[in-house]
């Protein structure tokens, strides 16, 4: 069984998603009074449960990716929500530290296992 | 994600932090010149403004947007009409008594104010989010 079968691969994908997601949260607050500047967003889950939906699709296969999102922007011509922001960093923050507590119980099973404990 | 890139979350936080303090330290300027009448120009204290950008670093990976954070470019001077006051008997008066004013407005600065202190919070959270989620992190190493 290699440890791909866990869904190692899967988290580790996730948390490398959910990292970028929270620079480029960082990058939207701290722009949030630069006047012209465009939200980023980070495209990552569909993708994933696209590929994850298919037959032997793997998790490698999909990479996260940063867009420019246009919404409702404001006189400045910014489109930074700083409550949105903030909820989306909620969010993401609670994504990781699932992905993390998967992944170090599913380290914690593989270790029992080699050590026979 | 290379190792490199683990702080720059920090990094960007930080720099949302000292512009939006820059910003603030620009508005207690403002309040504290509101009256007055002489400034490094010679004629009256002009209010002022900070403008911001984005930092516009190297491309990233995969021609995706770099994350550079902001950066406090130029401190520009407001060239709003100046008021008039009448008040003769101070050293700048004209022949007519009146002196020019600041064009400092203080409802307008307060609500600046606000926006930045706000905005400071806000990178501020985004920070302490960085930690937690590193914190968590962490545990996987740990046997």
């Amino acid at each position: 069984m290699t440890p791909s079968a866990f869904g190692i691969d899967v988290l580790r994908r996730l948390m490398d998603a959910a990292a970028l997601r929270h620079q480029v949260i960082s990058q939207n607050v701290a722009n949030v009074n630069t006047p012209g500047y465009r939200r980023l967003a980070v495209e990552f889950e569909d993708e994933l449960a696209k590929v994850l939906g298919t037959a032997g699709g793997s998790a490698d296969a999909v990479a996260p990716k940063v867009v420019v999102e246009d919404r409702a922007e404001r006189v400045d011509g910014n489109t930074v929500d700083l409550d949105r922001e903030m909820g989306d960093l909620n969010k993401n923050t609670l994504l990781f530290q699932a992905a993390s507590q998967i992944a170090a119980s599913r380290f914690a099973s593989m270790r029992s296992a080699i050590s026979g404990r | 994600m290379p190792f490199s890139n683990l702080f720059t979350a920090q990094a960007i936080s930080g720099s949302g932090l000292s512009a939006e303090r820059f910003r603030m330290e620009v508005i207690a300027n403002n309040i504290a010149n509101a009256n007055s009448t002489k400034s490094a120009n010679g004629g009256p204290f002009r209010r002022q403004e900070v403008v911001f950008a984005e930092v516009l670093g190297r491309a990233g990976d995969g021609g995706m947007p770099a994350l550079g954070g902001v950066q406090a470019v130029d401190v520009v001077e407001d060239p709003t009409e100046l008021p008039k006051v009448y008040m003769p008997g101070h050293p700048e008066a004209d022949p007519d008594g009146m002196v020019t004013m600041p064009n400092v407005n203080l409802p307008m600065e307060m609500t600046n104010l606000l926006t930045a202190s706000r905005a400071y919070e806000a990178n501020l959270r985004d920070a302490q989010q960085f930690r937690t989620m590193n914190e968590q992190a962490l545990p996987i190493l740990r046997s």
